[in-house]
């Protein structure tokens, strides 16, 4: 227990300052791009038809929240109110904090990205036992070829096949936004039903996504394990095939924890792809909308929240495996 | 029995989908009649956004729940015509715009709409960056200096004494008007005093005058900022939800023309992009949508949905602009030649098949601005710069070039290339850019195009002179001035502070135009920049000769080459509601919906 204790303190140090060199590197590189949040605005209003003088009025508020003073200075404000939690004001939402905007937009990327690992995690893993314990059989192999299938293709593609077949074509599941706005949201069937056709098409394609990658890593370990030594002894022994299995899952399932781990990251990188194309208003959309409107302290806001989501899922994986495995305790 | 088995989970899941579908499609369903869906191109929702229309991306929607006294029908021969908004009717002198208010203005929590609400919103009208002091001030700025009630209904808005803003009542009339009950206690208890002490013009109070416009926007930001819990609308509408990527605005009962608003809903959805729109109208799930850059294909399955297409005037243009402080292209017959090589109409065809109409000549204005600014005769003595290899030819050879190889050699015996640079996310000028290419090359300048990562990058390398051939927008109006400040405008180097005007070029003056300061036109010298800067201190009647030596003088130095007029295509269904504005009522058209409902367009089927 000592051991996983101080095991835990080591690990969120080492977080702590992975989280620190992240958001030192994010800093610099998102000052870094060309543009400035002012003229990009200015653009915007005259292409809209203002007059030059209103738009130019307009992006005067929003210069007054952007920094000027040196770049080293603001970093080392921004690392001092980063301490405290505090993520400063959005400029292309004109001083709304960005803790506060991010908060709206957190929920509907956390929703569809867990769901969508989980379900593909479950249904991947399960799939993989069964084309690795039955793999001379038919449906083995049909299950080892799906899951190479769906692994091959790019999420884009995959994504506006999605939206094209259930949209566009056969109309039986809805785009963009979150519910239906005219619904009155709250624990009501309606409304939760809502909230689930309109999250299904995001979910399918992240669990799509990744379904193949489980599969096809939970049947390569699987397989492995059915190799050892361990495993021939038990079946000598007279062990019952439930037994057999949950000895071949506990230890084929070990490696797949990092995996894991390190997928929740990828899925919230993915997530601004994803969201883009079924206009779902998430933490994805938000960002592509900071990196057009050049919001620094936005972009770095939510590219901060991602590198934190990876960092706490390594440190959460590594301590599973801890329970999991007990020779990674010594 | 078995095969029925294997069958059933897919059946069952395609079955609480279908429920689920059913269950959560309200607002489609809900639409015959009720409901009027549609997107609001100035307003693409973004999740948090506070319901403030001074937010950059707040949740407020013009024309719905975000009234103005008047609303701008875009008439480029009279700035100050509009449509009555809370002002029932106007009357402008040189010094005041008094303002009859609509009788029967209410807020949506059934309170009058009266002249304190419009003081305070003139006064967070002037925090909102629109405080200027000097010069500015008299010629630019909103200069509100005192607003007045002089009547149960009519409030009178009096210019800063010695003003001389054409301007003031377009400035007036397109504020936002909010209820001084939700804004009022944003404002410092002093705010007059401070515009008033922002205004002054003595040269001994310019430090107070400062530091007043710098407390004016002190408050700006606060009242930006803020988050009112909820909506209080003088519109036809009131904001009653907002999701993160769509929002729901009811009848507002309190409205002054309430009788004249068929829906009793509006739900605005979100939009990244076009191809959202265009989903959405494929689904026949908007009642109107605004203006997307649409290819034929995709045109082809939004009527097969039974959208009506309007077509109205833009005053918008996509041209290749130059560098010219890079050779060849500071030579007039090097920009004059390539505008005989692009064949506009082709790239049209190709660049914007459906919201474009190829420019019949480059002056710096859409077509039909310069039909009302120049007389017949003036738009037929403009070269068209019709597409004429062999004049290309002859205006190469004699500046200099020879062809060897089939190839353009520069005059010191070099050879041309050319980068056409565009940017991601327009692919119209994408696709444009490929057929100048392939023209360009075959003529025997070999030309790439090249696309730049974002909008913002690419403004700011154009800024920085990168790109020696470039797409730009110009012809941005109505207004002719700020069609020809995108030319001769901060672009090219041009400052002007009221009648002042200073140029500047080279490193980080943000000059990368780069025309000459003088062209000679008709044997006579003019500096464009200085004509555009006077050009915004005139009333329109008196604009026209300018208009008319500036479009002579574009026609003939190129500094852009005009290939396209965007036309502002819209869509409306006639699905749930008829009675829409039709082509031809473009003073309806250039604005949103609301605007239509307020004059008593689009009624229930």
């Amino acid at each position: 227990m000592k051991g996983l204790t101080r095991r835990l303190l080591v690990r969120l140090g080492t977080g702590l300052v992975m989280v620190w060199v992240v958001a030192t590197f994010t800093f610099f590189l998102v000052h870094a791009l060309p543009g400035n949040p002012g003229d990009a605005q200015y653009e915007q209003y005259l292409t809209q038809g203002m007059a030059p003088e209103t738009a130019r009025a307009k992006v005067a508020v929003i210069y007054g929240f952007t920094s000027h003073e040196p770049l080293l200075q603001q970093y080392t404000s921004y690392m001092w109110q980063l301490l405290q939690g505090n993520l400063g004001v959005s400029i292309s939402y004109t001083g709304e904090p960005v803790v506060q905007v991010i908060r709206a937009a957190l929920p509907w990327t956390l929703f569809p990205v867990l769901t969508g690992l989980v379900v593909s995690f479950l249904v991947g893993v399960t799939a993989g036992v069964v084309a690795a314990v039955r793999r001379s059989s038919r449906w083995g192999g049909l299950l080892s070829l799906s899951g190479s299938l769906v692994a091959g293709v790019p999420s884009f593609v995959l994504a506006l096949l999605l939206a094209f077949l259930f949209h566009t074509l056969w109309q039986i599941l809805p785009f963009g936004d979150t519910s239906d706005v005219t619904l009155e949201p709250g624990f009501n069937g309606p409304y939760i039903a809502s909230v689930i056709s309109h999250a299904v098409l995001p979910v399918a394609t992240y669990a799509l996504l990744s379904y193949g990658g489980w599969l096809l890593a939970m049947k390569s370990s699987v397989v492995s394990v059915l190799g050892d030594d361990f495993i021939l002894a038990s079946e000598l022994r007279g062990i019952t095939p439930l037994t057999r299995m949950r000895y071949i899952a506990r230890n084929a399932i070990l490696p797949l924890f990092t995996v894991l781990a390190l997928s929740l990251g990828f899925m919230f990188g993915g997530s601004v792809l994803i969201e883009d194309i079924f206009d779902y208003p998430g933490l994805g959309n938000l960002l592509l909308k900071s990196i057009g409107a050049r919001d620094y302290p936005l972009m770095g806001g939510a590219f901060l929240l991602i590198t934190v989501a990876i960092v706490l899922a390594n440190i959460l994986a590594e301590l599973l495996y801890s329970v999991i495995d007990p020779r990674v305790r010594r | 029995m078995k095969r029925l088995t294997q069958l059933s989970a897919p059946v069952a899941a395609l079955a609480l989908l279908g429920a689920l579908s059913a269950c959560s499609s309200g607002s489609r369903t809900a639409s015959g009649g009720g409901v009027y869906t549609t997107i609001d191109a100035k307003n693409p929702i973004t999740a948090g956004a506070p319901m403030n229309p001074f937010n950059a991306s707040g949740t407020a929607f013009i024309g719905y729940n975000t009234m103005q006294l008047g609303f701008d029908k875009k008439n480029a021969l009279d700035p100050n015509d509009f449509f009555p908004g809370l002002a029932k009717s106007w009357t402008s002198t040189p010094t005041a715009l008094t303002v009859e208010l609509q009788p029967d203005a209410k807020w949506s929590d059934g309170s009058p709409v009266t002249a304190d609400d419009i003081k305070t919103s003139m006064a967070v009208a002037l925090t909102q960056g629109k405080a200027a002091s000097g010069t500015a001030l008299l010629t630019q700025g909103l200069d509100v200096a005192a607003v007045k009630s002089t009547g149960p209904h009519t409030v009178e808005i009096d210019q800063v004494a010695g003003a001389h803003n054409i301007g003031f009542t377009r400035l007036v009339l397109t504020q936002f008007i909010v209820p001084t009950k939700v804004y009022g206690s944003l404002l410092p208890a002093d705010i007059w005093d401070t515009i008033a002490a922002s205004q002054s013009q003595d040269p001994a109070d310019a430090d107070a005058a400062k530091a007043a416009v710098d407390k004016l926007n002190a408050a700006g930001q606060k009242i930006s900022a803020f988050a009112p819990k909820s909506d209080v609308s003088a519109g036809p509408f009131v904001l009653t939800r907002v999701n993160p990527g769509s929002a729901v605005l009811d009848k507002n009962k309190y409205f002054y023309g309430a009788a004249k608003i068929a829906p009793k809903q509006v739900v605005v959805r979100h939009y990244t992009g076009n191809e959202q729109i265009w989903g959405y109208m494929t689904n026949g799930e908007l009642d109107s949508a605004p203006y997307t850059s649409i290819p034929s294909n995709v045109l082809t399955q939004i009527q097969r949905a039974g959208y009506q297409r309007v077509d109205t005037v833009s005053y918008v243009d996509a041209a290749i602009a130059f560098n010219e402080s890079v050779a060849p292209y500071d030579n007039r017959a090097v920009r004059q030649a390539l505008a005989h090589v692009i064949d506009r109409q082709t790239v049209t065809k190709v660049g914007e098949p459906v919201g474009g109409t190829a420019s019949p000549a480059t002056t710096g204005l859409i077509q039909s601005a310069a039909k009302q600014l120049l007389t017949p005769e003036q738009l037929a003595a403009l070269d068209p710069y019709t597409h004429d290899l062999a004049k290309a030819t002859s205006l190469l050879e004699g500046a200099g070039f020879r062809k060897s190889g089939g190839k353009w050699m520069l005059p010191d015996g070099k050879p041309w290339t050319i980068t056409l640079q565009t940017v991601n996310g327009f692919s119209d000028w994408i696709a444009a850019s490929t057929v100048i290419a392939n023209e360009l090359s075959s003529f025997g300048i070999p030309t790439k195009p090249a696309v730049t990562a974002d909008f913002a990058t690419y403004q700011k390398e154009m800024a920085d002179g990168k790109y020696p051939v470039g797409w730009w927008l110009t012809a941005l109006g109505p207004d002719p001035s700020a069609a020809y400040q995108r030319l001769y405008g901060t672009s090219d180097g041009y400052t002007a502070v009221g009648a002042k005007v200073s140029h500047a070029s080279g490193k980080d003056s943000g000059n990368w135009v780069n025309t000459p300061t003088s062209y000679t036109v008709d044997g006579t010298a003019l500096d464009p920049g200085a004509l555009t800067a006077k050009l915004s201190t005139m009333a329109p009647a008196d604009q026209k000769p300018i208009v008319q030596q500036l479009a002579r003088a574009t026609n003939q130095e190129l500094p852009m080459i005009q290939i396209w007029d965007y036309t502002n295509v819209q869509f409306t269904s006639p699905k749930h509601f008829t009675n829409f504005p039709r082509q031809g009522q473009d003073a309806l058209l250039v604005n949103p919906p609301g605007v239509w409902m307020m004059q008593g367009y689009v009624q229930a089927k």
